[in-house]
């Protein structure tokens, strides 16, 4: 296989890309900017803004009582992450590599299928399933298993299945893109020099699959760092993450450039976050699709 | 290139296994979703009997119908333009060197990072700002606006170290760039694109929070209206809306599976 | 493919199509605020073709309107955010001589301290935001906003999530007013609250009458309508208004700066003054209404439901929301303190 080169051609490079940019600067950086221009100002009274400029967003974004809420939405959107790789990256292997090629296409629709009914509707159906009186429990009780039903809804287990449950598609999507243009024979290679099948998997198929992989990994933490609608509905509504935090300022707090504040905080934490990781990989020399 | 006979292997019945749990996994909520649609009881999980009476409420509820249309437009075209752009940027991360590509995969990611609750707020200053009164054309701005970055990072994780030899074989033999591009590359990449549009269309299909902000009068669509509906108290009749939905989606699958096989 | 294209545009050209001539109302309200058939009465009455969007919550509402970019003719806030629309301007004022029907508000309702003389707002409907319960589970008759705060019943609790309603509790079981701009009063109720969150369940401002009656809590913080509903269908559920007294509310029709049918919005407003179109919503969603000439109209048993009509006495007990002025802002960061424990 010939080693990646990548084509110097600015103009047609140019004419690809300009599009996403006429799209995504009209409608990302622009707004973008006014919400900082709002997380300089002050707030007044009745949600009015009143002229800044001023840190004081900013500073009060770092006080103790709001990194806690930073670090349990981080160990939030870690877990789902982890939990929703080991999740998917079977599933995307099984249709990339072992499924009969006519089959390919149904079952990655089937992957994804569930998430065209409403996300809303599957968390009720999960409270359905979850609750008191619910699925599981009335199942449970009547086999006589148990004779109380068991907390399953609004504790972070039910918060965790809910997560999880909705990132499938966004990780199983990339990562089977990337195994399935993985070339075979590079398998079969291994396997003929007296590879297991699990050494294969570990040294040839995963680093090789490594972009997709990312991607996924990317699609799903940096969503979940500022979920804030499953935790509210499968837990109870009795934490509060960034996601809230921010809501509550763009809401009942009337005071959007506190959020505005935090927001751009997440915004450039996951900027840095994405910046050091494709720093480190390509000083590693790997291929990035960052 | 020969196939092994992978299926041997004693790793397969084990791999086909758990991925079948997850396929349970994430079916169990649609099964309990379409079952009910069924129950005669509203609030229960306990099975009353059998009953069509939620779809017949369904079939007279006006709002409903107009909101799934709506979804479905937005959907449509969100998808094509989201894929088609998305798709050029892909390639042009995955292949090309320019000056400034650093800040273009920083603008890609944005649409992933920042909050949906602050892209909603931003864009309808936005709108106000130029004087464009939020309808279902904001929507679908919207929409295209944070689908985009989804479709680049899939074709792109798709192209990132992908064999050359071919494009280059196809140039060697006379073929120009636009030639090369329709008809050795597109197909190379065409599961990534697939991927990604599909990505695009349930991401507009569901989106709850950002359109909420854009929507305009009578732009309300189906995530919008089931949110509304839930307010009213959790009905069947919503059950009956998610199992008619995938009725037909599954049904419109099997169609395109059909013409794509018969094709051969 | 490029067929299927043109056809998605055409059809999306077609959906932003139809000519304005000023006989068309766009209104924002509340979910389950208005009947599909009064405004097709309405259209058809005065040939004014109604679109309608709902929302759940008066802060989107702000954020629409202060943008400029929205579309809406009527919106429905309630007394504290029409208080704040006014101060950022975002309000038309109503001209009385086109609302004929005005002197048909209930004279209790008119000239509330945060709109003097209904300059910008009509009174709509009205309600409270106090408990229910569950008579059999509980087994005892609760009366009192102490029954939230009981160890007896912990994790049977519901709250809304809201931090408003949510301090105004706290505040009036510490024998402090629900509107409370001192310090320290905030500091205890906020400590109160602390202490409640192990009893409670779940916070939700939208479920509650469901979650009621699914069984999953006993005792219900909400508002009176949707607990209403949920008494009348499980025998078993009753609304209290506690004696420390709860929120009184009322939610009100306004039209917008921005709105683009002034005259049609007027007409909406006196056509819903009227009494029997009211009182066709009363009985539809179970809210009470303002309005005097509607009270021939209302089911009787509506009409003598306290949990819908409650005596003069019981009202007494309850306050508007009021002006939090800064206060608002240190309610926000206990309530950020409270959930993030």
């Amino acid at each position: 296989m010939k080693p990646q080169s990548t084509i110097r051609a600015p103009r047609f490079a140019f004419l690809l890309i300009s599009p996403t940019w006429l799209v995504l600067g009209l409608l990302f950086l622009v707004p973008l900017a006014i919400m900082l221009w709002l997380s300089l100002q002050r707030a007044g009274l009745y949600g009015v803004i009143e002229p800044g400029p001023t840190l004081a967003n900013y500073i009060r974004s770092f006080e103790s009582g709001y990194t806690i809420i930073y670090a349990r939405s981080v160990w939030i959107a870690v877990a789902t992450t982890v939990i929703c790789l080991l999740v998917s990256y079977p599933v995307a292997y099984y249709i990339a590599l072992k499924a009969r090629p006519e089959r390919k296409n149904v079952l990655l629709a089937l992957v994804v299928i569930p998430f065209w009914t409403s996300f809303l509707v599957r968390t009720y159906a999960w409270m359905f399933i979850l609750r008191d009186q619910g699925v599981i429990n009335s199942l449970l009780m009547s086999l006589g298993v148990i004779h109380e039903p068991l907390p399953l809804l609004y504790t972070p287990l039910a918060v965790m299945i809910g997560q999880v449950y909705a990132e499938v598609p966004f990780m199983v999507l990339p990562i089977y893109a990337s195994l399935e243009k993985l070339d075979r024979s590079l398998l079969e290679a291994a396997r003929d020099l007296g590879a297991s099948a699990a050494a294969a998997f570990w040294r040839v198929t995963m680093p090789l699959a490594m972009p997709g992989t990312v991607a996924g990994i990317v699609l799903v933490f940096i969503p979940s760092l500022g979920t804030f609608i499953t935790p509210d509905l499968l837990g109870g509504a009795k934490g509060m993450l960034v996601g809230n935090l921010i809501q509550n300022q763009f809401g009942p707090a009337l005071n959007k450039p506190f959020g505005s504040a935090v927001a751009m905080a997440l915004t450039a934490f996951v900027l840095a976050l994405l910046w050091a990781y494709a720093g480190w990989a390509r000083r590693r020399g790997e291929e990035v699709a960052l | 290139m020969k196939r092994r006979a992978w299926s041997v292997e004693r790793g397969a019945p084990v791999l086909r296994a758990v991925s079948w749990l997850v396929y349970a996994f994430l079916y169990a909520p649609i099964a309990v979703l379409v079952v009910f649609s069924f129950n005669s009881e509203r609030q229960t999980a306990v099975w009353k009997h059998f009953t069509l009476d939620w779809y017949r409420v369904l079939f007279r509820d006006e709002l409903i119908g107009h909101a799934v249309v709506n979804s479905l437009i937005v959907g449509v075209m969100a998808t094509v333009v989201a894929t088609v752009i998305g798709t050029m940027a892909g390639l042009a991360m995955a292949r090309h060197e320019f000056p400034g590509k650093r800040a273009t995969q920083s603008l890609l990611y944005l649409p992933v990072i920042v909050p949906e609750i602050v892209v909603g707020a931003a864009l309808v200053s936005l709108f106000g700002f130029i004087a464009m009164r939020l309808s279902l054309t904001t929507v679908v701005l919207a929409h295209i606006a944070f689908s985009i970055s989804y479709v680049a990072l899939v074709v792109r994780a798709r192209l990132t170290g992908f064999d050359q030899s071919l494009e280059e074989a196809a140039m060697d033999l006379g073929a120009n760039r636009w030639q090369t591009f329709w008809r050795v590359t597109l197909p190379l990449i065409a599961p990534g694109v697939l991927a990604g549009a599909l990505l695009v269309f349930t991401l507009s299909i569901d989106d709850y929070i950002i359109t909420s902000f854009v929507a305009g009068p009578g732009a309300t669509t189906l995530p919008l209206q089931i949110y509304s509906m839930v307010k009213t108290g959790v009905t069947p009749e919503i059950n009956a809306v998610s199992t008619l939905l995938l009725v037909v989606t599954i049904g419109l699958i099997a169609a395109a599976q059909r013409l794509e096989t018969s094709k051969r | 493919m490029k067929r299927f294209i043109a056809l998605c545009v055409l059809l999306t050209l077609l959906g932003c199509g139809g000519k304005d001539d000023g006989k068309r109302l766009n209104v924002y309200i509340w979910t389950n605020y208005i009947t599909q058939e009064l405004l097709s009465q309405f259209t058809a009455q005065t040939g004014i073709r109604v679109k309608f969007d709902v929302y759940d919550s008066n802060e989107a509402v702000l954020e629409k309107l202060a943008s400029g970019a929205s579309d809406y003719d009527i919106v429905v806030p309630t007394d504290y955010m029409v208080r704040i629309m006014t101060k950022q301007g975002l309000l038309v004022p109503l001209d009385h001589a086109k609302l004929t029907n005005l002197a048909n508000i209930t004279s209790k309702f008119r000239d509330l301290p945060f709109d003097k003389g209904n300059r910008h707002s009509v009174p709509y409907l009205w309600g409270t935001t106090g408990f229910a319960y569950n008579k059999a589970k509980v087994g005892a008759t609760l009366d009192s906003w102490a029954a939230v705060f009981d160890e007896r019943w912990k994790g049977r609790v519901l709250m809304l999530d809201d931090m408003r309603e949510c301090f105004g509790v706290a505040l009036r079981m510490s024998g402090h007013s629900a509107n409370s701009t001192n310090a320290t009063e905030l500091a205890v109720a906020r400590d109160l609250l602390v202490r409640q969150k192990p009893l409670v369940k779940t916070y939700n401002s939208s479920d509650f009458a469901g979650i009621l009656r699914s069984g999953d809590v006993w005792i219900a913080h909400g508002y009176n309508g949707e607990l209403a509903k949920a008494c009348d269908e499980d025998k078993n559920l009753a609304y209290v208004i506690p004696k420390e007294g709860c929120t009184v509310w009322v939610d009100n029709l306004c039209i917008p700066r921005s709105a683009r049918h002034i005259e049609a919005a007027h007409t909406f407003i006196n056509y819903m003054l009227e009494g029997k179109n009211i009182a066709a919503v009363v009985n539809a969603m179970s809210y009470a209404c303002a309005n005097d000439a509607a009270r021939p109209f209302i089911k009787p048993a509506i009409l003598s439901d306290p949990a819908r009509y409650p005596d003069e006495a019981t009202l007494k007990r309850c306050n508007f929301l009021g002006d939090l002025g800064e206060s608002l802002q240190l309610r926000d960061r206990y309530w950020t303190e409270i959930k993030a424990k």
